[in-house]
């Protein structure tokens, strides 16, 4: 119960802000273009700035109360200088954030500027008014674009929708019953007639049957091929994990991270073009962007859960921006395991043979979740060497290529051609 | 064709003793007992039906209940902050060094897996002998410290350091003496921190002693130039070589790089170009440098002065009384020193004992013959010896009559390793404080109040200096793994200096080293080391006072003079015992006894007959008042009446492995004029019981075959090809198998027998690369040893000239003091039509396009029918899971020392044959390089692990399919011949004669 009232009060929380933004955003867009603001804003200051929060630089929210316009601009145009001309104000403010300086914005016009103060304004005005908003509301309604909010509404709907076809339900039964209670004698009779019929063929067939010595054996016989189909299958699937799709420790998602946001493998797996391992990237690569980056605005601008457990892992603070000393490493569970004495090396298949990643592990851009999309059986490795083609512009291979010719001209040259089906090649 | 020569493994072959005869029938040790369980006691059971049926239940009921665990969940676990140099699965290397040799460090994620020689080094450079190679598992050794100790019990470094000083103060106060007690060291650092230490105590005083010394030699030359060193030899320039009992390829000095220099002389390379040194060894117990000596005669250890005097009476004309009046080595002598003068400016004479008067006398003989400057280098000389007995004798009598406050030891073990256990026990209860810098609680550290445990050197910083000018930097390829400090670290701390290591190492090079170098820091981290000597020393021309001298060496041999005299010396394996909890060396088999985990008594076989001693016999050997039990060898070529005991065993207090492993010989040396002596006069007598070593090369026998091809120089200048086997019988040969292309790759080696020594690094490289269990002298003795590599040793006996063909002749040596050896390297031939293939039931092991024999152990369910099928004995079958099974606890059954394993090969378990790879992981990796930058490989881009230990270049390995390559040059040699050709399996391995230079007289 305790979560569906706090479910509820967060979607009357979040209806309102809605409401009030839609209010908002009419009253005060005449005075500066608030929209071209939202856009410079995010396009350049997101990285290091919120409106309400500290991020590698201050909370903007009162930042007109603090500074008066004409410092703002030029700040924002070029701190830097502003800093070295010894403004008091900058300087203190330089000095606070660990002297990191502000880029310079020396591309925007004052108007531009003038936008984006307007539109942390705006944001600050939201902010104050969802702040001071009553708890409570009308219910329904689709001005929330929010989709956590979309999903509580579908489910109140549903639950709604439950409860009712329950109540017809319990009618129809009610009502079926009395129609029974009825014709209670008529009913007994027709189901004695029933059973005698029945279960005299039954009866009669079963006794044909074990006769029948020929078909009992040869039925026997049947049901023996039968399970021991079933258990060849079996045994070959022992040890098969395709489809394997253990439970991670976060809830790293594939499909935004190559799918939507179209990050190159290598950028996190980089061993993969060079070494054998393909290699999990270190939670240091992951806060190459996930230092700025926190999905705060699919969480009510709260950090996404999942990236605090990165955070909890390098031992960052997030408030603080400062690292601890006490890292705990992120115990990953291995989706693909080859056997110990099974040698594989990711470099020689995707730098040397050019092989996708999207091959042997699948469509990953798209999973949500990581599975195991290939058997990794040895039949399935010698199936795919059989048929590769072998990269024929790598200079390594110009000799052999050279003897193939004379031996098989116009034969393609695959990998089992030349040793890739020896057992010493993956076995030492 | 039939070899002039006929050779023998052993005496047991050449004896037929009925115990050999018998295990020579199997291939395996213990017969299956196939016929027991299948006679009629076997099969006439009660119920044999129901106990089937029982069996079966309980069978099928087991392997249900065991198959039901589910799959285990692994985990990856990635770094949280990667360092910027590691990528998983690559490995990086570092440049840092090993006594005193430029090596790189190979890491695999952080962890040192294995080491190599820096081949940009100056020095040796091509090849690391086999404690370097097996180092890197010291790094893993669970018997050493985690924490300091202070009386046995662990304490943080705070306790430990207040403890000391207040020790150090009290002494300062005193005005007692603070004595560093160490082996050589010649670390720039650690004499810096040394200083840094004395500054602050100016009572401190530090004494350097080596377990073996070489205090005569440096006396000696002190006498003789004025310059108390020990020099360097550049064997390289050297034609004609006479030893007198020093094992220069081995033990003595440097003696991997002397084998590096020596080889280039006799190699395949430089008989291509009809040149060969020529070798003469004297000496009473056959070193592994005498089994590859051209001549060879055996002496008395008394009797080493003699030969030295009448050498030098010979290349003099002088007529110094004493000479020697051996018979043999009188005719020797003579043709010896004609040699000699003739080869004046590239000759050379050294000698092995530990004595003043022999190495003045000896440097008198290199003066006539030239040999400083070019052979001998007085100027860039080692530093690798600079110990003094006489300054630890006179810490002793300091200590013993309570003078000494504070005592610490370095590298340090003389409670073991000093003649005189007692004294040095003694002196310690007198010393008010004393310390180790042990990294376990070893013989002298449980004797000392305090162990401040040092790292290995793979998780330090420092340098060494093994030779003058020459620098080598040491870095760290891991952080401490356990609770210790560096000792610069702790004498920088106890004298009031916070400095990190790190900064004072760097300081002290960039200060005192690179100044005038024109190199940087990061160029000496890179590149390893830093040469300021010149190329060749300066002639130098000894002042001796041979009449003196002669005197003295005819009366010291007075002492040693006996009907039986012993020979204390140092093993090629063992060395002096620092390295004895090392597994991989103690199962290193002895390069000329092929005894593995234990030192014993070697006797001339006749004079053992004399004694009464049969096989597997015991003898004690008394000398200087003390006696010791030790089973006996036979050794073809020891000198009659000479008993040789190896140094090194016997630790009691080294770890797991090492602990009471033979016994400890130390106690018979003595000490006389000031230099601690290893010859003496002893007894040896008859000792109750039997005791079966663990020898490994009784295990198979030759049928004698013709495995083994020699000739001399002479004749192989008139003709290359001679005794080489290849042309006198050509006949049509058939095959029943198909002839498959090998377009690509056809992976081949060769093996120049005149340049193997037998060190065996080789073995220990490759146990170390391809992750061969060590199983232990109860495995070895049932033939179980899993070294894919050995070297199998050959003796061929001559009698006044004759050499014994026969069988039967045996009983008729007079003595077995003439024999001669050769080393040949022994691995799995690659053969094209592979005997074990054939009769694989599973296909486990086939051939590949690449002409390499590929076994796939998860394939294999261990009938061993490749084994016996296999006619050169080189497969290997796991008895055990030997990594995770109890009764193997030597040293790899924990977690800790598990990470020394190769990452890139499989671990075999039980029940699996396996054998030489031809370290397939190292031809993909070399393969797949070339094919991401896009290029045909080169030669010499993949090196065998055993190919890069050898520093005689020895073993050649590549691709047979291109013909420029050195491995494709090497087998157009007129020299190859392939082992066991006529049964036709063609092996991919050529072997090259051994070719003997011997003096035609």
């Amino acid at each position: 119960m305790r979560n569906i009232s706090s479910v509820l009060g967060r979607l009357a929380k979040s209806i309102s802000v809605s409401l009030v933004l839609l209010f908002a955003v009419t009253l005060t867009s005449h005075a500066q273009d608030v929209k071209e603001g939202a856009a410079l804003f995010k396009a350049n200051c997101t990285a290091c700035h919120k409106i309400d929060k500290k991020l590698t630089g201050p909370a903007l929210a009162g930042m007109s109360e603090r500074h008066s316009e004409e410092w703002l601009i030029t700040w924002i145009r070029n701190s830097k200088a502003m800093v070295d001309a010894g403004d008091p104000t900058a300087v203190a403010l330089f000095d606070e954030y660990n002297k990191l300086l502000m880029p310079a914005f020396t591309q925007f016009s004052d108007d531009q500027i003038k936008n984006i103060i307007a539109y942390v304004k705006d944001e600050e005005a939201k902010l104050a008014q969802a702040a001071a908003a009553p708890a409570g509301g009308a219910a329904g309604g689709g001005a929330s674009s929010d989709a956590n909010t979309f999903m509580l509404v579908g489910m109140a709907a549903l639950l709604l929708l439950a409860i009712g076809v329950i109540v017809v339900l319990n009618r129809v039964t009610r009502t079926l019953e009395k129609v029974i209670a009825n014709n209670q004698a008529a009913i007994e009779a027709a189901q004695a007639r029933n059973e005698e019929h029945e279960g005299g063929d039954k009866v009669k067939f079963a006794q044909k049957f074990l006769k029948n010595k020929k078909l009992v054996g040869f039925t026997a016989l049947l049901l023996v091929a039968l399970l021991a189909v079933l258990g060849w299958q079996g045994m070959w699937n022992i040890g098969v994990h395709q489809g394997y799709k253990p439970v991670q420790p976060i809830k790293f998602s594939h499909q935004i991270h190559a799918g939507v946001n179209q990050i190159e493998c290598q950028y996190c797996h980089g061993g993969a073009f060079k070494s054998k391992n393909a290699s999990i990237p270190s939670a240091n690569v992951c806060m190459n962007c996930h230092n700025t980056i926190t999905a705060a605005d699919h969480y009510n601008g709260e950090t996404s859960p999942e990236i605090l457990k990165l955070y909890r892992a390098v031992d960052f603070d997030p408030d603080t921006r400062t690292y601890g000393d006490n890292p705990r490493p992120i115990e990953w569970v291995r989706i693909h395991n080859l056997p110990d004495f099974a040698y594989f090396n990711h470099s020689q298949h995707v730098v040397v043979a050019g092989v996708e990643c999207q091959t042997c592990h699948g469509p990953i851009e798209t999973m949500e979740e990581v599975y195991q999309y290939s058997p990794l059986t040895m039949k399935w490795c010698v199936d795919c060497h059989k048929e590769t083609e072998v990269n024929a512009d790598n200079k390594y291979y110009d000799q052999l290529i050279e003897a193939h010719e004379k031996l098989k001209k116009g034969e393609k040259m695959t990998a089992a051609m030349i040793g890739g089906l020896e057992c010493g090649k993956c076995h030492y | 064709m039939d070899s002039n020569k006929k050779y023998w493994k052993g005496l047991e072959e050449l004896n037929q003793t009925p115990a050999f005869t018998e295990s020579s029938k199997g291939e395996f040790a213990e017969p299956i007992p196939v016929e027991d369980v299948l006679n009629e006691a076997g099969l006439s059971t009660r119920a044999p039906r129901r106990d089937f049926l029982k069996a079966l239940g309980f069978g099928l009921g087991a392997v249900t209940l065991a198959a039901c665990n589910r799959t285990p969940v692994h985990k990856a676990v990635p770094y949280v902050i990667k360092p910027e140099e590691i990528t998983p699965g690559i490995p990086n290397y570092y440049a840092s060094s090993f006594n005193g040799q430029s090596v790189l460090v190979r890491t695999r994620e952080g962890r040192p897996i294995s080491i190599e020689a820096n081949p940009n080094a100056v020095g040796l450079n091509q090849g690391t002998d086999a404690p370097t190679v097996a180092s890197v598992l010291d790094l893993y050794d669970m018997s050493k410290l985690q924490n300091p100790q202070i009386g046995g019990k662990d304490v943080e470094w705070s306790k430990l350091d207040a403890t000391v000083i207040a020790a150090l103060d009290k002494a300062a106060a005193a005005g007692k003496q603070i004595v560093l007690v160490s082996n050589t060291v010649n670390s720039p650092s650690t004499l810096a921190a040394v200083a840094r230490f004395a500054a602050k105590y100016p009572t401190v005083s530090h004494v350097q002693v080596d377990a073996v010394s070489y205090s005569g030699l440096v006396e000696a030359n002190k006498n003789t130039f004025g310059k108390a060193v020990v020099p360097s030899y550049n064997f390289a320039n050297a034609q004609v070589v006479v030893s007198v009992a020093a094992d220069f390829l081995g033990t003595w000095l440097s003696g991997e790089e002397h084998t590096q220099d020596y080889i280039k002389n006799r190699d395949y390379k430089s008989l291509k170009n009809g040149k060969m040194s020529r070798h003469i060894q004297f000496e009473s117990g056959l070193s592994m440098t005498g089994s590859n000596a051209d001549v060879r005669i055996a002496i008395k250890p008394s009797e080493e002065g003699a030969v030295l005097i009448s050498l030098y009476n010979e290349i003099t004309g002088q007529s110094l009384s004493g000479g020697t009046t051996n018979a043999k080595a009188q005719t020797a002598i003579k043709l010896v020193a004609k040699e000699l003068v003739n080869a004046k400016g590239s000759a050379v004479v050294v000698a092995g004992a530990n004595d003043v008067n022999i190495q003045s006398l000896v440097n008198a003989i290199n003066t006539q013959l030239g040999a400083y400057g070019s052979i001998i280098d007085l100027d860039n000389y080692s530093k690798q010896y600079q110990g003094s007995d006489s300054a630890f004798q006179a810490f002793l009598t300091a200590a013993k009559a309570g003078q000494v406050g504070v005592a610490f030891f370095l590298n340090s073990n003389p409670v073991y390793d000093y003649f005189k256990a007692e004294d040095v026990k003694a002196a310690l209860a007198k010393v008010d404080f004393s310390l180790s810098f042990s990294d376990r609680a070893d013989e002298t550290a449980t004797e000392t109040k305090a162990i401040a445990p040092v790292p290995t050197y793979l998780e330090s910083w420092g340098d060494e200096s093994s030779k003058e000018g020459l620098f080598t930097i040491v870095q760290p390829t891991i952080n401490p793994i356990f609770n210790t400090r560096q000792v610069e670290q702790s004498l920088l701390v106890w004298a009031g200096d916070n400095a990190s290591i790190y900064d004072f190492v760097k300081q002290n090079w960039e200060t005192n080293i690179l100044a005038g170098t024109g190199k940087s820091w990061k160029d000496v981290l890179q590149q390893g080391f830093v040469y300021k000597g010149t190329a060749t020393g300066s002639s130098y021309a000894a002042n001796v006072d041979i009449a003196t001298v002669a005197s003295a060496i005819v009366n010291d041999a007075k002492r040693i003079a006996g009907d039986v005299e012993l020979k204390l010396y140092e093993s090629t394996v063992m060395r002096d015992g620092r390295y004895a909890n090392n597994a991989y060396l103690q199962e290193l088999p002895d390069p000329v006894s092929k005894v593995t985990w234990d030192n014993y008594a070697a006797l001339n076989p006749k004079f053992a007959e004399q004694l009464g001693v049969g096989e597997n016999g015991k003898v004690t050997v008394e000398a200087n008042g003390q006696s010791i039990v030790l089973p006996v060898v036979f050794q073809p070529g020891q000198a009659m009446g000479t008993v040789s005991v190896a140094l090194g065993y016997g630790r009691t207090k080294v770890g797991k492995a090492g602990n009471n492993v033979g016994q400890n010989a130390f106690p018979l040396a003595s000490l006389v004029n000031g230099t601690v002596q290893l010859s003496a006069k002893a007894t040896v007598s008859k000792a109750s019981g039997t005791y079966e070593l663990a020898q490994t090369q009784t295990h198979h026998t030759i049928e004698g075959r013709n495995i083994i091809r020699e000739t001399t120089f002479a004749k192989y200048q008139k003709d290359p090809n001679s005794e080489s086997g290849r042309f006198s019988d050509t006949h049509k040969t058939y095959d029943l198998w198909n002839k498959y292309e090998q377009p690509g790759h056809k992976w081949v080696m060769a093996i120049d027998l005149n340049a193997c020594t037998g060190c065996g690094s080789c073995i220990v490289a490759c146990n170390v690369e391809n992750n061969i269990p060590v199983v232990g002298r109860d495995e070895v003795r049932r033939r179980r040893e899993m070294h894919w590599l050995r070297i199998d040793r050959y003796y061929t006996i001559e009698e006044n000239g004759n050499k014994i063909t026969k069988e039967k002749e045996i009983a008729g040596v007079q003595d077995f003091e003439n024999v001669t050896v050769v080393h040949q390297p022994m691995l799995c031939q690659h053969c094209e039509h592979a005997p074990c293939e054939t009769v694989c039931p599973v296909l486990a092991t086939v051939h590949s396009s690449e002409g390499l024999n590929h076994m796939a152990y998860n394939r294999c369910f261990g009938t061993r029918y490749c084994a016996n099928n296999c006619p050169y004995k080189v497969r290997r079958f796991n008895w055990f899971n030997y990594w995770n099974d109890s009764r193997f606890d030597n040293y790899l059954n924990n977690e800790f020392t598990q990470l020394v394993l190769n990452p890139d090969v499989t671990t075999r378990s039980r029940g699996v044959m396996e054998k030489c790879s031809m370290c397939i992981q190292r031809i993909q990796a070399g393969k797949l390089q070339a094919k991401i930058e896009n290029r045909p490989l080169k030669d010499g881009d993949v090196k065998m692990a055993c190919q890069a230990a050898c520093s005689a270049n020895a073993i050649i390995f590549g691709d047979a399919n291109d013909p420029n390559s050195e491995v494709s040059k090497a087998l157009r040699n007129e020299r190859v011949y392939y082992v066991l050709e006529e049964i036709n399996v063609q092996p991919n391995i050529g072997y090259m004669t051994k070719v003997r230079n011997t003096i035609e007289a």
